[in-house]
């Protein structure tokens, strides 16, 4: 028997096109309770994806399911999950707690007014919630329709680009919301186009690519299965033209440049091999090495390989 | 009661629809006002053709309901809050009936109260007759705004369609081509006020009251369904 707990939600080889165009294309992968992030570049199908395993959106092809149920015209799971959609639009008549209530009583809170202020205070909002929502900034508007996502307390929690128009701090914050609702034991899944923001919450990250996954896990589990790829790592030393004029020899390394500020920049097609042959290197040739650093370690540079890969 | 229901009745009553159904609905009020006054007035069969049927079952109704009934939907798809409804655990028909009973709310004032008025000032404040021209306006109103809050599920441009189905289907064609006006909501209007007050419409010879309620509960059931699995079949946006 295995120890893998079971998918609160499984994609499975799941396509979507409108006409000719494919949007998702044949995708399968299983989330587990945690943060995942889902990235991708502007048209890669990220959106469509969360539609479908909200049951927004139909598939054309395979199929999505949550809690082993499946999602499309299933009422009765969407009070397990909250989903906050990437429109921005909001019942601008509506007063801010007006509106987190009525999502409330829409997704069958029992103590509504104990619910309604716990959500708005989560969002640090309630000194605008009896403010009609057309008056907010965007910020304020996206911080509200996160509240009204976590009014019903969802185990599951959906979340298409919810920090468009947030400021610094409301980042912070957010982000350390979602890590305390995820300790919790809540499933969820955040969308985002500013990279860091996702690698600093997410433990798990999915690429989409072109409607497909590119490539899923662990952001360094992905970027380690990406090793064999070119790799850019940045060396200080004590004689940068010496070490130049060595590394470059080394079969691990394809092309080297040096700084202007002393440093080199190693092009290597195998960043494994050079992690033990660079020390050999560097001891054999009597160069001291200062500092050596990975230039291709975050998640823009891991997508930009994927995408123009 | 039901948020949807609240929700709608908000986003239905903004000013300028109230200018707009107020304007519409005092119109066979004001024509009925003249006529009666006028040495050449219509008689009774003349006016329950142009003020009752044409006027107000044929065209005031339809108008006041497709400016509102169309979008009770529509505008919650163009601006993207759909969503907020549709992933509430609660059944789809729960959703489309609030919006629908909304929308007779928010018209149902005003195209019955320009009924009872105009029928007031023309049968002599006869109870009857106002009873059976409010009643078949109120059936009526019910049948196009279910049909109605359809249309703006399944197309953005519901009130564009709306009009040509009220200018050519139930103004042209059901007025000239005898076998559609079987399938014209005017027809079933004018057969309740019948049915109810045997003197109106006399000479037109409408379907009898059992089949006008038989097809009136038939039209606004049928629609609700199709509401009901366009929402439970549409992508969301």
């Amino acid at each position: 028997m295995s120890g893998r707990p079971e998918p609160v939600i499984r994609v499975d080889h799941v396509s979507r096109w409108f006409g000719s165009v494919v949007a998702v294309s044949d995708v399968t992968f299983d989330i587990l309770p945690g943060i995942t992030g889902l990235l991708g570049p502007n048209g890669a199908g990220k959106t469509t994806l969360l539609r479908m395993m909200t049951g927004l959106a139909g598939v054309s092809d395979g199929s999505v399911t949550m809690f082993g149920e499946p999602v499309r015209d299933n009422p009765s799971l969407y009070g397990r999950m909250g989903v906050m959609s990437e429109h921005e639009t909001v019942y601008s008549f509506m007063k801010g707690r007006e509106f987190v209530r009525m999502m409330g009583r829409l997704r069958g809170v029992v103590d509504l007014d104990a619910a309604t202020e716990k959500a708005i205070d989560l969002v640090d909002l309630p000194h605008a919630a009896h403010l009609p929502m057309g008056t907010y900034s965007r910020g304020m508007r996206q911080r509200m329709r996160l509240a009204a996502t976590l009014v019903h307390d969802p185990e599951v929690l959906i979340l298409d680009e919810p920090l468009n128009g947030a400021d610094p701090r409301q980042r912070v914050h957010f982000q350390s919301l979602l890590q305390k609702l995820a300790e919790g034991g809540r499933t969820i899944v955040i969308s985002s186009h500013i990279l860091e923001e996702v690698e600093q919450v997410a433990e798990t990250v999915l690429l989409i690519v072109n409607g497909k996954l590119a490539a899923s896990g662990g952001f360094r589990s992905i970027r380690a299965a990406l090793d064999k790829r070119p790799y850019h790592v940045r060396i200080i030393s004590d004689d940068p033209r010496a070490l130049a004029s060595a590394v470059v020899r080394l079969p691990s390394v394809d092309a080297v440049n040096v700084d202007p500020d002393g440093a080199i920049i190693v092009l290597s097609n195998n960043v494994r091999d050079l992690q033990v042959e660079l020390p050999k290197l560097a001891q054999a040739s009597s160069i001291s090495l200062r500092r050596v650093e990975p230039l291709d370690d975050s998640l823009e540079s891991v997508f930009g390989y994927l995408v123009e890969g | 009661m039901s948020p949807v229901f609240l929700l709608t009745l908000r986003q239905l009553s903004g000013k300028w629809r109230v200018v707009i159904m107020t304007t519409l609905a005092a119109l066979p009020v004001f024509f009925t006002a003249m006529s009666v006054r006028a040495i050449d007035a219509p008689s009774v069969s003349e006016f329950e053709i142009i003020v009752l049927s044409t006027m107000l079952a044929g065209s005031i109704a339809p108008l006041i309901i497709v400016a509102i009934a169309s979008v009770a939907f529509a505008n919650e798809i163009e601006e993207r809050t759909l969503a907020n409804l549709t992933l509430s655990p609660i059944p789809r028909w729960q959703i489309v009936l609030p919006k629908l009973a909304a929308s007779v709310v928010v018209a149902g004032p005003f195209i019955v109260g320009s009924a009872v008025l105009t029928s007031f000032l023309a049968f002599n404040h006869d109870a009857l007759a106002i009873f059976a021209v409010a009643t078949g306006i109120l059936v009526g109103l019910l049948m196009y705004a279910s049909v109605f809050v359809w249309l703006g599920l399944v197309t953005k441009q519901a009130i564009g369609v709306g009009l040509l189905y009220i200018v050519l289907w139930e103004g042209f064609f059901s007025g000239f081509v005898s076998g559609i006006r079987f399938f014209s909501i005017r027809h079933y209007s004018i057969a309740l006020m019948h049915g109810l007050d045997p003197r109106r419409f006399a000479e037109s010879q409408p379907v009898g009251l059992p089949t006008t309620i038989a097809v009136s509960v038939a039209v606004v059931v049928l629609f609700l369904v199709l509401s009901t699995r366009r929402l439970r079949n549409m992508d969301v946006p």
